[in-house]
């Protein structure tokens, strides 16, 4: 630990010695700034050219560090990639630093490399797998091996946690950061004027009675609609992100829609089961209180059947599938004497 | 139930019949429901008869701790109470950070039970606090359903209730924690706020409040309490079912409730700084306003009151903003906009897994999965819906708040899994409804065909019985319709002898009602369908208690070819602490088992499974994590006499140390950034093999869980990791070791008293060879350690 720190505090007196003296390295960063400046996140569009000509043509040590996030426009539209989403949280990261230091740090800046128009600055960075993002510090001569990769941990908390992984590695501060909200002013002022206007006809309405809240059956396919979304693990899927179904390993045409295991669900066999759930209660409901009044006998016959084979399967169905997934032996505590 | 036919056929008139069948019914409730609080109770000591009297887990430890000083010292010196034997050297007030309800309960029963000279142990009383006030939910139950639905949903509600699995989770003998009577609290505030909502009674307002005051003293959950009744007030201002009943029902509860709430330290303030309270003043606003608004239109022409409309509109929504905006600054102006984190990832449920690692890495804060439904509420997840559509069916106040509880209830328990204790007592009140009409239903078109066409009124009996509250005059119908069932046609067939001269208007409406009868067959194959749900549900509630939720963890059994085997070795060590060490010396373990270290061994530990000091944990976590000699200087520097470690390796124990120990190394890190989780892992895996890191191999967790381990079979084979360890002989130099349990699970070691300086010499090249990669760390470690 102790020689890191050594070794660091050497390159940056260094650093500031080659800065003084050299012209042709403020030009660069002149140019930078200049780029910086037109890009609206503040994110330094690089391709092959301009790789070399920041990167690999300086002298080390530079007098700037780069962050690059390798980007390819034809991954995203692979959701599991995330490439959208972090792009964004990286330019989050980059605006935030540079509205932070007022835009005249000129330490740190932030780059971003697309694929198809350079791939040789790809082959370059040795970088075979996305998301990447890669931190070029003032030292590192060869660009795959001397840099930094931000590993999957420094994603997971996005902005913030790409942030704490620059002010480790840099040592240079961020600062807050500013995402940009939800709703601009002129949305907010608009939906609350809205509201506003909106306000006295709703009231009116109220004092009247006839919403559409006035109206039971409203509230009732609500309250099952709530339960069934409830029971089906729904909110286990978005919140674990589950997909809907998984594609069998040895046999890529299969597809497996139901997991063993209790502590895990994929969403179709969620739904699945959450239907059955609400199945039964719903035709048990319907013939308490509906099919009672119905005056046709065969017709009263014939829905009893089908109520009762289908509650019937329905209620078979989950317990085998339960005893399945979680391997439960579910058994009856019977007098000793009966065996 | 030969009794009242006798007398019924004595009884000229159809006034005195009714009474007389409501006395019957009411004697037969009354029975039922003595049974079903004996079968609350008794279903849930499977732990007892199983294991032993005693106490459950973790947290109970602490209560009975709690409970012991209580019933020791008196009411005011808890409520003062410094605890000096945790937290070292910090302590903790725990008269003013804990919920007081369930102690004082447990209390109160053993201050009761020894003045009539019953002298039960404060032990025996919080171990069976639990099923008694599940007897007691059960019977709240009972009375909240009767208010919405009548008796017989009611005890239906009631006997499921009485055995749902969720809640015999919590409220097994000896589980002693707040959930046990909170759950009651919670089911008899509902009853109470219905009854108001019923009557218009102030009477039963004030209790309701009261009733609020108990479930605020027992649990953080009362949050959903001050939380749904406001939502339910303004669904029914909403949908047009404002009343002057509504109104006594709500605002005396907001206002002598938060009054009563801030009494309890833990609250204090909290009940009108914090945002899970601005719903409640929000409607209670609201219901004023809407007060005055009726108000004005009682006294007003209807062409005067168009104006005044106008006008208060205008007026009202003037004060209305402005309240809001301030509403809106003040809960703005919190870091967390004013809500909890738990509060939060209840609304929005993707929050804690983004934010609060804490929380989402909870296993009881996990979102369940389908099967846990089945588990945990079983066949009621079917009967639920029906149960839904039967409260619209007519909609009333009170079922529109059943509508309500489920439909907020079923939702959060998807968020959280330990939510599903609040599910639990909607889903039995629900599936009791569905259930009790369905009973209903099938029994009354098997009695109509059986019983022949001449019979004119049974299906109009069965017809006002399932669809409105007022049936509860019928209260002869009970959860176990097949018995009434046999027994009813006779009974009518000379009901029907008197009613056909006395009303004969009444003939018409029950020959249009005839054909409302379900087909025979299938009504008696649905009665044995239902039958046999219920069979199923009772098979797999006692299943349930007796095998899943009744392990104590403090002693753990385990059956293999050769019988049963007992593990006792957590008392054992407990014990030997109690018996065999200083009354003061301090014992440092990890935070699981500092409940039951000061409960059980009455010794003073570091850190306890109440959570409130970050850093200190970490310095123990960093303590584990460091070489022997850093951790001797931490704990050493803690006044630390003894360390506690859990070891599962010998006999296959999963929840020890060794796998919780990177959670050590997280928390330690995550203030001592010197200890970093990388260190321990060789290529990202967790492993103490021979593959481990040198870190690894030389932390202190290691050697005090794997010290002499080779002896017990000559290889060191790990049966929880399933391989033998890395480092097999190894010495240690500032510990040594004071006692090891029966099974191993448990070893206990002294610090080596500080060396005299004219020794440094001699150390100084010992410790060179025993761990020389770790030597660079020691400098770090002395300063950024705050407790030298």
């Amino acid at each position: 630990m102790a020689d890191h720190f050594f070794t660091f505090s050497i390159i940056t007196l260094s650093l500031f010695v080659v800065a003084s003296s050299g012209g042709l390295e403020s030009e660069l960063v002149a140019d930078l700034l200049t780029l910086q400046a037109e890009s609206k996140s503040g994110v330094i569009h690089l391709d092959d050219r301009t790789v070399s000509k920041f990167l690999t043509s300086p002298r080390t040590p530079r007098p700037y560090s780069f962050l690059i996030f390798f980007d390819a426009a034809n991954f995203h539209d692979k959701p599991e990639l995330r490439l959208r989403e972090l792009r964004r949280e990286f330019e989050i990261v980059a605006s935030s630093f540079i509205t932070n230091h007022n835009s005249s740090n000129t330490k740190l800046f932030f780059g971003d490399i697309e694929f198809r128009e350079s791939q040789s600055s790809f082959q370059l960075f040795g970088v075979n797998s996305l998301p990447h993002v890669r931190l070029v510090g003032p030292t590192a001569k060869s660009l795959k091996d001397d840099s930094d990769v931000m590993d999957q941990g420094d994603f997971s908390r996005l902005a913030e946690s790409m942030a704490e992984f620059v002010q480790y590695r840099t040592k240079l501060t961020v600062g807050p950061i500013h995402r940009p909200p939800a709703l601009s002013k002129m949305q907010l002022g608009l939906i609350t004027a809205l509201l506003l206007l909106c306000l006295p006809l709703v009231a009116k309405r109220i004092f009247a009675g006839e919403t559409l809240l006035h109206d039971p059956k409203i509230w009732l396919s609500g309250a099952v609609f709530v339960y069934f979304f409830s029971v089906s693990g729904a909110m286990h899927n978005i919140i674990r992100k589950m997909p809907m179904f998984l594609v069998d390993r040895n046999d890529p045409n299969k597809l497996v829609f139901f997991y063993q295991g209790s502590g895990m669900q994929l969403g179709a066999e969620g739904f699945a089961v959450g239907f059955l759930y609400t199945v039964v209660g719903l035709l048990l409901a319907f013939v308490t209180h509906v099919l009672v009044y119905v005056k046709d006998a065969t017709a009263k016959r014939l829905a009893m059947l089908f109520t009762l084979l289908v509650s019937f399967w329905a209620v078979k169905k989950v317990i085998l599938l339960d005893n399945w997934k979680t391997g439960y032996g579910i058994h009856g505590f019977w007098p000793s004497s009966w065996n | 139930m030969a009794a009242p036919e006798t007398s019924t056929a004595a009884v000229p008139t159809l006034y005195t019949n009714n009474t007389l069948r409501n006395a019957f019914g009411g004697v037969l409730s009354f029975f039922i429901l003595l049974l079903i609080g004996v079968m609350a109770f008794s279903i849930r000591l499977f732990s007892v008869i199983k294991y032993e009297s005693v106490i459950h887990e973790f947290d109970p430890y602490f209560n009975y701790r709690v409970t012991q000083f209580l019933a020791k010292n008196g009411i005011y010196e808890f409520w003062n109470w410094f605890d000096d034997r945790t937290w070292y050297p910090l302590g903790r007030v725990i008269g003013g950070t804990v919920y007081p309800g369930l102690t004082l309960t447990a209390g109160t029963i053993w201050w009761l039970l020894n003045s009539l000279n019953i002298p039960l142990s404060v032990e025996t009383v919080c171990v069976f606090t639990a099923p008694i006030f599940s007897a007691f939910a059960s019977w709240a139950t009972y009375l909240l359903t009767k208010e919405v639905k009548g008796t017989g949903a009611g005890l239906t509600a009631a006997a499921l209730l009485a055995m749902v699995p969720s809640y015999i989770s919590r409220s097994v003998a000896g589980s002693y924690d707040n959930e046990a009577v909170a759950i009651f609290a919670l089911i008899f505030t509902f009853y109470l706020y219905i009854k108001t909502l019923n009557t218009g009674s102030l009477f039963y307002a004030t209790l309701n409040s009261i009733s609020y005051f108990y479930m605020v003293c027992s649990w953080g959950g009362y949050t959903f309490i001050i939380n749904l009744i406001p939502m339910h007030v303004l669904l029914c201002i909403v949908t047009g079912r404002f009343s002057s009943r509504l109104y006594i029902a709500y605002a005396p509860l907001v206002v002598l409730g938060t009054l009563l709430a801030a009494l309890v330290p833990v609250v204090g303030f909290n009940a009108v700084m914090t945002s899970e309270h601005f719903a409640s003043f929000l409607v209670f606003i609201i219901i004023h306003v809407v007060a005055f608004v009726y108000y004005i239109k009682g006294i007003l022409s209807p062409k005067m009151f168009k104006v005044a409309v106008t006008l208060v509109v205008s007026v009202g929504l003037a004060v209305c903003c402005a309240v809001i905006a301030v509403l809106i600054a003040l809960v703005a102006s919190s870091p967390t906009k004013g809500w909890s984190g738990r509060s939060l990832s209840l609304l929005d449920p993707t929050y804690a897994s983004k934010y609060i690692p804490i929380i989402a890495s909870v296993s009881e804060h996990q979102p369940p999965t389908w099967p846990s439904y089945f588990m945990d509420i079983n066949v009621l997840a079917f009967l639920v819906p029906a149960g839904i559509i039967a409260c619209f069916l007519p909609l009333s106040d009170a079922s529109s708040f059943v509508v309500l509880y489920i439909a907020t209830s079923v939702y959060f328990s998807g968020v959280m899994v330990r939510l599903m204790l609040v599910l639990a007592p909607a889903a039995c009140i629900t599936s009791g409804i569905a259930l009790s009409q369905a009973f209903d239903v099938f029994t009354g078109s098997i009695k109509f065909q059986l019983s022949g066409a001449s019979s004119n009124t049974e299906v109009d009996a069965a017809e006002t019985s399932s669809s409105t509250a007022e049936s509860q005059t019928d209260a002869v119908k009970t959860e176990k319709p097949e018995e009434t069932a046999k027994n009813r046609p006779s009974r009518k067939s000379k009901k029907k002898e008197r009613e056909h001269g006395e009303k004969p208007s009444t003939k018409a409406k029950a020959e249009k009602k005839r054909l409302l009868a379900l087909p025979l067959e299938s009504s008696v194959i649905s009665l044995l369908l239902l039958v046999l749900l219920g069979a199923f549900y009772v098979v797999h509630c006692v299943w349930a208690a007796a095998e899943a939720y009744s392990a104590p963890s403090i002693v753990l059994t385990s059956r293999s070819h050769d019988g049963l085997h007992v593990f006792d070795d957590f008392r054992e060590a407990y014990a030997w602490l109690r018996h065999n060490t200083d009354v003061d010396d301090k014992v440092a373990s990890w935070w699981d088992y500092g409940y039951q270290t000061t409960a059980m061994a009455n010794r003073t530990v570091i850190v306890d499974n109440n959570t409130w000091n970050n850093t200190h944990i970490a310095t123990v976590g960093t303590a584990m994590s460091s070489p022997e000699r850093a951790a001797w200087e931490i704990f050493h520097s803690l006044d630390v006499k003894y360390v506690l470690v859990v070891f599962g390796g010998l006999v296959g124990y999963p929840s020890d140390d060794i796998n919780k120990f990177l959670w050590m190394v997280r928390i330690g890190g995550g203030v001592f950034p010197h200890i970093k989780e990388p260190d321990y892992l060789r290529d990202g895996q967790y492993r103490i093999d021979s593959q481990a890191t040198p870190t690894m191999l030389n932390c202190l967790m290691y050697k005090l869980s794997y010290y002499r381990f080779v002896e017990t079979d000559g290889k060191g084979f790990d049966r929880v990791r399933q391989t033998e360890i890395g480092k097999k002989y190894f010495k240690l130099t500032h510990f040594e070791e004071a006692f090891t349990t029966h099974h191993w699970m448990v070893r206990i070691y002294k610090l080596k008293p500080p060396k005299n300086r004219i020794r440094g010499k001699t150390k100084k090249s010992k410790s060179k060879t025993s761990s020389t990669t770790s030597s660079p760390k020691r400098g770090g470690t002395k300063k950024k350690n705050p407790w030298q």
